[in-house]
């Protein structure tokens, strides 16, 4: 890092540190030790700490004790003053008794003495890599994936049916995770790509296992619904994967990480909707159970027939109603029937 | 592919003989079977008097002096774009009474009938007069309709009497004229091969040429007495063409003399009602003929007992690759078909069955592969967003009432949509796939058009009710 060791002679006060913090995350960049006051900071390069920022004062700013002995920072009458913290007016004088962040032009500084206590040492993270994880989910996928295309095999079996889909994902998979490893790798330094990977094979691994029990439930319960509403659950779980990509790269704004997947699932669920009624407007097709399983699946008990045709002439209410409602967005019928 | 199962013949298209000018000699087909309109040739010019029978002398003179009688009293029919002034479609017609009131087909007017303000009717005679035409009245199942010329004392033809009564003789010489493809007037020799006998609707079977341009034209016997009127023609046939018998035309014909003209405003109403009640003695028909049961492996099913009905087998166990299911299936469909407009035809009823059993496809294989023909609505036509609503469906597991023969439970879907311009009548259709096997299933349909909603479940409660299992 930046540090620069200036020699000093032991004294009875603790040592300061004067720290310049990086604009984005506020991680150190330059740590600059002293032993006495006073301490100045500014362009020039008479000051104790020399700034390259062209908004800083050519002498900005004054660090002396004040009468109780505390550090006490002072303006040096700059045009872009100096900000305490996130204040928004300007503030001539500030005592540091709490590691106050300093702001002058475009730089911030931090000032701690020796004394200053740091959080107690945080354990390693020795469990186990992400990836084996990671590679046992993806290997579930890919099982349910190839399971899914067996049964439904219904001619002559060809391994292109199976491979071909399965290169696709493979693909998909790799291409998502090197996306965000290179992500994270910007913000924070690492890839963090075992943990990606995870994120992505057990979001992957949960809607293979929603989508095939949603299509076995729609079938034992007779529950149409269920299988035709498998799309939004997709986008629930692209969702919630976006978000956990968005927390691996760092924990910092939750809320509006999980604003922008929450976004993400309403768009795809919307659009999506729209489409499946505007195709069906245009071509008439009604929601169906579109895959049959063995009877044995069967959970419900069968409707009575007098039931099920009771339910079936429900209908005819809503057909005589759409029957007097327009097209949809077709051509209006002509007007004789209104004379 | 879906639809594979219920296949239908191929090539059964039935064209009626009216020209649409806009798409020059293309012709509608008549009949809802698959066969696509494109099926229809595209006619090289046909010669006005087909040269597959030479005409003896005697005969070739009688159809001179047939058509030197009858020719004042044949009309062109022709449907004019009221913006454009030009024709959209053109049929014939001929006149039945000195006061001017001429018979045509309903087709060749049912551009005008249900748009009378986009369209407006006008004849030509054979003498080069023209002018407007009245609509006075309509027969949408035997499809004739009764129009006006102003005039008196204007010449027109009379009815055989034995064509009447039904009682014309197989083998008689009939002449059929008309404007075919508007290239002028013509006289074509022809038999008359009596009633067809798979046809709901009364229709003559008249082996003649018969051309678009010439629907609504009389055929009339030697003596210049009308048997019949031209309807329609076989695509996939030669000279293989139909007549509205004169009893029906007749009937009509007195009728309109009575009753009040056709009022133009409400022509939808009228179509709707005669619909409403044509269903019911088709469907009631349909009813009292009963049904008779087909063994399909161990499963019975229901076949319709009527003779209109044109059924057809299929199998897929010849395929190559050989099919991991073998399916055979029957296909049942009534010659029944009505025509409304160029895209609505209605009046057919439809009864497939179709045995699959697995040859080496596991369950959750042999599932999938039935869920192919249980899917979709079923209906007999393809949907028209102008001409119905969108389907509605209610499927769920059905279980036999107590009472019924014994039966397996069954995966069932009922779909029925609404006609816009009709009240009363659906399209209705109920497919259902037997649940008590695992590598053999029964899918059974029955589709219905122009049905009422009470006739519609209770032939569909008794279609569910005659799948059982076999004995």
């Amino acid at each position: 890092m930046g540090e620069v060791m200036i020699p000093t002679t032991p004294l009875a006060e603790p040592a300061i540190w004067i720290e310049v913090l990086s604009r984005l995350h506020h991680d150190v960049a330059a740590r600059y030790r002293f032993i006495d006051v006073p301490i100045t900071v500014g362009r020039a390069y008479d000051n104790d700490v020399i700034v390259d920022d062209p908004h800083v004062a050519a002498h900005h700013l004054r660090i002396t004790r004040g009468e109780n002995g505390a550090l006490v920072a002072e303006d040096l009458g700059s045009l872009n003053g100096l900000y305490v913290d996130r204040a928004r007016k300007p503030t001539k004088e500030v005592t540091l008794d709490a590691g106050h962040e300093l702001s002058i032009g475009a730089t911030v500084l931090r000032v701690r003495t020796a004394a200053h206590e740091v959080p107690a040492e945080t354990p390693m993270l020795r469990g186990l890599p992400y990836w084996p994880s990671a590679v046992l989910c993806i290997a579930g996928v890919f099982a349910l994936a190839a399971l899914d295309l067996w049964l439904s095999e219904t001619n002559e079996p060809k391994a292109i049916r199976y491979f071909t889909p399965l290169l696709i994902l493979t693909v998909a998979v790799v291409v998502w995770t090197t996306g965000w490893s290179v992500l994270t790798r910007v913000f924070t330094g690492r890839p963090r790509f075992g943990l990606h990977f995870l994120i992505v094979a057990a979001g992957l691994l949960g809607y293979s296992v929603y989508s095939q029990l949603a299509e076995i439930g729609a079938f034992a319960l007779s529950w149409t619904a269920l299988a035709n509403s498998s799309y939004v659950f997709a986008w629930l779980f692209l969702g919630g994967i976006v978000f956990a990509h968005l927390l691996a790269v760092n924990r910092a704004r939750r809320p509006l990480k999980l604003v922008i997947a929450l976004i993400l699932v309403a768009a795809g669920v919307a659009m999506q909707t729209l489409k499946q009624s505007e195709y069906r407007s245009t071509y008439g097709q009604p929601a169906l159970l579109s895959r049959l399983e063995p009877p044995a699946l069967r959970l419900v008990s069968p409707q009575r027939e007098q039931a099920f045709f009771t339910d079936a002439e429900a209908l005819r209410a809503k057909l005589d109603k759409a029957r007097t409602e327009e097209p949809a967005g077709g051509e209006p019928q002509s007007e004789e029937d209104d004379e | 592919m879906r639809a594979s199962a219920f296949a239908r013949s191929a090539g059964r298209g039935i064209a009626l003989v009216f020209g649409a000018l806009v798409a020059s000699a293309t012709v509608s087909a008549q009949s809802g079977s698959p066969a696509p309109p494109a099926a229809q040739p595209i006619q090289a010019p046909v010669p006005p008097e087909p040269p597959l029978m030479p005409p003896t002398p005697n005969v070739s003179a009688a159809a001179e002096s047939i058509y030197a009688v009858a020719r004042p009293g044949l009309l062109q029919i022709r449907t004019l774009v009221e913006a454009a002034g030009r024709q959209s479609s053109i049929g014939s017609g001929f006149l039945v009474s000195a006061d001017g009131l001429a018979v045509t087909n309903y087709h060749v007017v049912s551009q005008y009938a249900l748009e009378p303000k986009t369209y407006r009717l006008e004849f030509a005679r054979p003498d080069g007069s023209q002018g407007p035409l009245k609509l006075i009245a309509i027969d949408v199942a035997n499809d004739v309709a009764i129009v006006k010329v102003d005039g008196t004392d204007l010449p027109h033809l009379e009815f055989d009497p034995a064509a009447l009564e039904d009682k014309s003789p197989r083998g008689e010489r009939l002449y059929a004229m008309g404007n075919p493809l508007d290239l002028g007037f013509t006289i074509v020799e022809g038999t008359y091969n009596g009633f067809v006998e798979k046809s709901y609707n009364a229709r003559v079977h008249f082996t003649g040429a018969i051309n678009p341009g010439m629907s609504g034209g009389p055929a009339v016997t030697a003596a210049g007495k009308v048997a019949g009127i031209n309807v329609a023609k076989r695509l996939d046939g030669e000279l293989v063409s139909f007549l509205v018998p004169a009893s029906k035309v007749s009937a009509l014909f007195e009728r309109a003399k009575t009753e009040p003209p056709l009022d133009l405003g409400h022509v939808r109403d009228e179509i709707d009602r005669q619909l409403v009640t044509w269903q019911g003695a088709f469907y009631h028909a349909l009813g009292e003929q009963g049904f008779k049961a087909a063994t399909l492996g161990p499963y019975e099913a229901p076949e319709s007992a009527a003779p209109w009905f044109n059924c057809w087998a299929r199998t897929n166990a010849d395929q190559t690759p050989k099919p991991r299911a073998q399916l055979d299936s029957t296909s049942c469909s009534s010659q029944s078909s009505l025509y409304i407009a160029e895209d609505i035809e209605t009046g057919r009823a439809e009864l497939s069955h179709a045995y699959v059993r697995s040859v080496d496809l596991n369950p959750f294989q042999f599932a999938a592969f039935v869920s192919q023909y249980y899917g979709g609505a079923g209906m007999i036509r393809s949907w028209s967003r102008k001409r119905l609503t969108q389907p509605e469906c209610h499927e769920d597991f059905v279980q036999r009432d107590d009472g019924g023969k014994a039966g397996p439970v069954m995966r069932t879907v009922w779909c029925a949509r609404a006609y816009r311009d009709f009240a009363g009548i659906y399209d209705v259709a109920i497919t259902t796939v037997t649940q008590d096997r695992d590598k053999e299933a029964l899918v059974s349909r029955l589709a219905m058009q122009g049905v009422s909603y009470e006739n519609a479940v209770t032939l569909a409660q008794r279609f569910l009710g005659e799948l059982a299992w076999a004995k």
